[in-house]
């Protein structure tokens, strides 16, 4: 499959140059995201079984092996804004065969969280946000399941924060607690208007 | 008959009641009892949540644990994705003090505390354990045997990786699943790649869906080369994936399969004597009935 996301010039020139800058290692991204993921990318070999192991790696320029690396180089930019951070599927192939006993889905997981405190982040992980945040539910109720479910002997609506939503003030509190919300109100309306 | 709080999640009760449905009603002719948790909420979803904040994560998750532990039940699930935040967090929470004080600074201002008293398990578990259920039980609780049927099991990911955080033993070829559906009377299919993710994970499905169902494509590819009636799995998400999955590979890659994708409760379901229609079959994006025609 041909890629269809082309990448920002500039980081496509960046990604084109294999050189290493000293200047652009950040000892301290290595310790956050190690801290954030409980996992060792500092202790990867860089024998590729994770590269090998990714469904993501066939159809995409994605290597998990080189976002391992750049966990370990502490390659905080090249890291955090390469779009294909985003690619994982979170398949856990990878933490099951590395030889070297690292979970390198986490390493993208914690460089995720850090690619979010810089508002990098997909618009479609914050919709999911903002249906919890009003529902309870990444995935709500409609009209058709509703009548379905009735068929069913069901109640319309399940026993969750749908048939009690006097819950969903619970959540709201834990996601408010984050700024959550707010944040993904703001960027969605920063990317789409 | 053993009692568990049942967690519904979202997919489930909101696009494949059916397979709730069955849940209740195949579990009960099993010995177990599923009882609502009132309140619970999306488990959170583990790719969204998990890549923004996982403490967001923990504590989201730790709120719906708490709504368990209040009933002095352990929980009882039936999607792999729901397993990774349920039964992961209270892992999480329950061996890693730092996380736990954490939670429960934020659940405090909801007049909640994390205990750690309840375990979690995915029914398939319990279905396939011989203390609980086991394979025995369900061969014998089976009335309309899915006899003649050749049906392809699709694992998927969360429920038993990564392999040594779990209990599930191997994760490059496990049979189990087999096992339960050789119970219902099917003949069990092995396919190429079988433990490949159905492509939908990570938020990857919502951030670049051609990357996604191109994944969900090679899995096809494999499941037609094994000349399947069904696909069978124990995730909604996956279940979604694969069915208007399918549909969705018609518009973007030209390409048909109309393979029929059921949960494993749906399917049980089915074995034990429920209709198509109170399995809610219809709601499928591809239609079941060519492999209800082999075994109705
Ligand atoms: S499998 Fe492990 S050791 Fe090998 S390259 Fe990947 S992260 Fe490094
Ligand atoms: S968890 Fe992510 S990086 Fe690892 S094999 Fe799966 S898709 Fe690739």
């Amino acid at each position: 499959m041909a890629r269809t996301k082309g990448y920002p010039e500039a980081l496509e020139k960046k990604l084109a140059d294999t050189r290493l800058y000293e200047d652009e290692r950040h000892p301290e991204f290595t310790k956050t995201v190690e801290k954030i993921s409980m996992t060792i990318p500092h202790m990867c070999y860089q024998c590729g079984t994770c590269t090998a192991s990714c469904p993501s790696a066939p159809r995409s320029s994605y290597r998990i092996r080189k976002f391992v690396r750049r966990g370990l180089l502490g390659l905080e930019d090249e890291a955090l804004t390469d779009p294909d951070l985003w690619l994982c599927t979170t398949c856990y192939s990878c933490t099951d065969r590395c030889p070297r006993d690292i979970a390198p889905t986490d390493v993208i997981m914690a460089m995720r969280n850090l690619a979010f405190k810089r508002d990098i982040i997909p618009v479609n992980f914050l919709k999911t946000v903002q249906a919890i945040y009003t529902t309870g539910h990444g995935v709500p109720n409609n009209d058709v399941n509703r009548a379905a479910r009735k068929k069913l002997g069901l109640p319309a609506d399940p026993p969750t924060t749908h048939g009690f939503p006097k819950y969903v003030k619970g959540i709201q509190y834990i996601l408010d607690y984050f700024e959550l919300k707010k944040n993904a109100d703001r960027i969605v309306k920063e990317r789409e208007g | 008959m053993r009692e568990y709080a049942f967690f519904l999640g979202c997919i489930a009760p909101n696009r494949y009641p059916g397979a709730e449905s069955a849940s209740y009603k195949t579990a009960e002719k099993l010995g177990i009892k599923l009882l609502d948790l009132e309140g619970a909420s999306c488990c959170p979803a583990p790719g969204a949540f998990g890549s923004i904040d996982l403490n967001v994560w923990y504590a989201m998750a730790a709120r719906n644990l708490v709504l368990a532990e209040q009933m002095k039940k352990d929980i009882a699930l039936i999607c792999n994705g729901c397993y990774k935040s349920i039964w992961e967090v209270n892992h999480k929470l329950k061996h890693h003090k730092e996380l736990r004080e954490g939670v429960n600074e934020v659940l405090k201002g909801i007049d909640m505390e994390f205990k750690g008293t309840i375990d979690v398990w995915h029914l398939a578990e319990l279905f396939y354990d011989p203390a609980i259920v086991g394979v025995q039980k369900i061969r014998d609780s089976v009335k309309v045997p899915l006899t003649g049927t050749r049906i392809a099991v699709h694992y998927g990911c969360h429920l038993m990786k990564p392999r040594k955080e779990r209990h599930f033993g191997t994760t490059e070829h496990p049979t189990w699943m087999e096992e339960m559906v050789a119970a219902l009377g099917a003949e069990p299919v092995e396919y190429r790649n079988k433990m490949l993710c159905c492509g939908a994970g990570g938020g990857v499905r919502g951030y670049d869906l051609v990357h996604s169902l191109d994944i969900t494509n090679e899995k096809m590819i494999n499941l037609m080369e094994a000349k399947v009636d069904a696909l069978t799995e124990v995730c909604p998400f996956c279940q979604l994936q694969f069915d208007r999955g399918q549909i969705e590979i018609q518009e973007k890659f030209g390409v048909s399969y109309n393979l029929p994708v059921l949960h494993y409760c749906e399917l049980l379901g089915l074995a034990q004597g429920m209709t198509p229609q109170e399995l809610a079959l219809d709601l499928h994006g591809i239609s079941c009935e060519p492999f209800l025609k082999k075994v109705l």
